[in-house]
C-alpha cells in the first residue's frame, strides 16, 4: 500500500475507534436511564422513590390475578422470583396477559406500596413453539415456562 | 497477492459487464427464494402456542431487520475504499445503498409496530432501546441521503458521506446488542433449535432462513441495478457507454 493511502486508512481507523470508545463510555454511564424498566428487586431495595412515574418489569405471579366483577379493575403481583411488587390497574389488558407471563407496567408506587399502573404491556420471550410441541414438553415435565426476564444484566 | 480482480471489479466498465452476466442468475435465485419463502411463511408455519398466527410477521420482520443492519457496514466499506483509494465505483454503490437502507429500516419499523400493537399492546415505546436505535438508523440513513444532496461537489459529498457511514456502524452494534445490554420490551434474539420437538425448531427457522436469503438477494439485485444506472449516468460521455446506447 502506498504511504499516503496508509496514512489515510490510519486516520479513518483512529476516528472510528475514538468515536466508538466515546459512544461506548456514554452508553455505559447512561445505562440506568436506557433501561426500560426497574425489576421488582430494584424496587424492593428502594432504588425508586415514591410519587415518581417509572416502569416496572417482571412476571405475573401464578395465582395472583384478581379481576373485579363490576369494573375493569384488576390487581396482580409482579415478581422476578426474588422480590414481589403488587400492581393495581384499571383498563384493558393486552391479549397476551396471563399468569406466568412477562409484563412491563408504567405508573407509580403509592403510600401503601402498591404500584398504581396507568399502562400494562405484555412482554413475550424469544421461544416460539407450536401448540403440539408445547403440550408434549409440558407432558414430559420439561420446563417450558415463559422466562422473558432471563438473561437480563445483573442489576 | 494478485489484486487484478479487485481493480477490474473497481472499474465501472468491467463492473457493468460482469453484472450483466450475473444479474439473470441473481434475479432467478431471488424469485425462487422469495416465492418459496412467502408461500411457506404465510401458509405453512405452525401457530405459536401463545402468539398463534401472529408469529408469521416474524419471518418478514426478522429477515428485513437483519438485512437492514448490513447497510451501514456496506456503506462503510465502500466509504473507506472511497477515502483511501478514491475508487469511483465504491461511491456509486454507497450512494445508492443509503436510500435503499432507509426503506429497509422503514419496513422493519412498520412490521415491528404491527406485531407490537397486537402482542405487546403498543405500537411504539420511546423507552425501548431496540426500537429507538432502529429509528435512529432510519434517520441516520436519511441524513446520509440529505448530506449527499446538500453538497454540490461530487467528490466532497462522497467523502463526507463516507465518514458519516463509518460513524453509523457504531449504531449497528447498538441495535444488535440493545436487547442484551439493557432491559427492554423487545424480545431477545431467538436461539436456533435443532430438534422438531423443542422451542424454535426448524419449522420456524427454516422458512425464516429462506426469507433472509431472499431479502439479501433482493438487496444485491436492487443495489446492482441502481449502481448500473449510476454508472451509465456518470460515465455517459465515455465511449463504451455511447457504444452501448447506440447498439441497444
Amino acid at each position: 500500500m502506498k504511504p499516503h493511502r496508509q496514512k489515510r486508512l490510519g486516520i479513518i481507523l483512529f476516528i472510528a475507534m475514538g468515536l466508538a470508545l466515546a459512544v461506548g463510555l456514554t452508553l455505559f454511564a447512561l445505562r440506568q436511564n436506557i433501561n426500560m424498566f426497574y425489576t421488582p428487586t430494584q424496587v424492593a431495595e428502594g432504588e425508586v422513590t415514591t410519587g415518581v412515574n417509572f416502569r416496572i418489569g417482571g412476571m405475573v405471579k401464578e395465582g395472583s390475578v384478581e379481576e373485579a366483577q363490576d369494573s375493569l379493575q384488576v390487581s396482580f403481583v409482579t415478581t422476578d422470583y426474588v422480590s414481589d411488587v403488587p400492581i393495581s390497574y384499571v383498563g384493558i389488558l393486552p391479549d397476551l396477559f396471563r399468569e406466568g407471563q412477562g409484563i412491563v407496567a408504567e405508573g407509580q408506587i403509592d403510600a401503601a406500596g402498591v404500584f398504581q399502573a396507568s399502562k400494562v404491556l405484555a412482554k413475550h420471550d424469544e421461544n416460539y413453539m407450536s401448540p403440539e410441541v408445547k403440550a408434549a414438553l409440558d407432558a414430559a415435565g420439561a420446563s417450558t415456562e415463559n422466562h422473558p426476564m432471563s438473561g437480563l444484566p445483573e442489576s | 497477492m494478485n489484486w487484478t480482480w479487485f481493480h477490474k471489479l473497481g472499474s465501472p466498465k468491467s463492473f457493468y459487464a460482469i453484472t450483466t452476466r450475473w444479474l439473470p442468475w441473481l434475479v432467478g435465485a431471488m424469485t425462487i427464494f422469495l416465492v418459496v419463502g412467502v408461500v411457506w411463511a404465510l401458509l405453512y408455519i405452525p401457530p405459536d402456542y401463545q402468539q398463534s398466527y401472529t408469529t408469521r410477521i416474524l419471518v418478514v420482520h426478522v429477515a428485513v431487520a437483519g438485512t437492514s443492519l448490513a447497510f451501514f457496514p456496506i456503506m462503510a466499506v465502500a466509504g473507506t475504499i472511497t477515502l483511501v483509494w478514491r475508487m469511483k465505483l465504491a461511491d456509486m454503490v454507497a450512494k445508492n445503498a443509503a436510500p435503499l437502507g432507509a426503506w429497509f429500516s422503514f419496513v422493519t419499523l412498520a412490521t415491528g409496530s404491527l406485531w407490537g400493537s397486537v402482542m405487546w399492546g403498543t405500537w411504539w415505546e420511546w423507552t425501548d432501546a431496540r426500537l429507538v436505535s432502529m429509528l435512529f438508523q432510519f434517520f441516520l440513513l436519511l441524513s446520509v441521503v440529505a448530506l449527499r444532496s446538500a453538497i454540490e461537489d461530487n467528490d466532497k459529498a462522497a467523502r463526507a458521506c463516507a465518514l458519516l457511514s463509518i460513524v453509523g456502524c457504531i449504531n449497528v452494534v447498538i441495535i444488535k446488542y440493545s436487547v442484551e445490554w439493557w432491559n427492554v420490551l423487545h424480545q431477545p434474539n431467538s436461539p436456533v433449535g435443532m430438534s422438531n420437538s423443542g422451542a424454535n425448531g426448524p419449522e420456524f427457522w427454516l422458512p425464516t432462513l429462506v426469507m433472509i436469503v431472499a431479502v439479501y438477494l433482493f438487496l444485491a439485485v436492487s443495489l446492482i441495478l441502481a449502481t448500473r444506472n449510476e454508472i451509465l449516468q456518470r460515465e455517459r460521455k465515455a465511449q463504451w457507454v455511447q457504444d452501448l446506447v447506440a447498439s441497444s
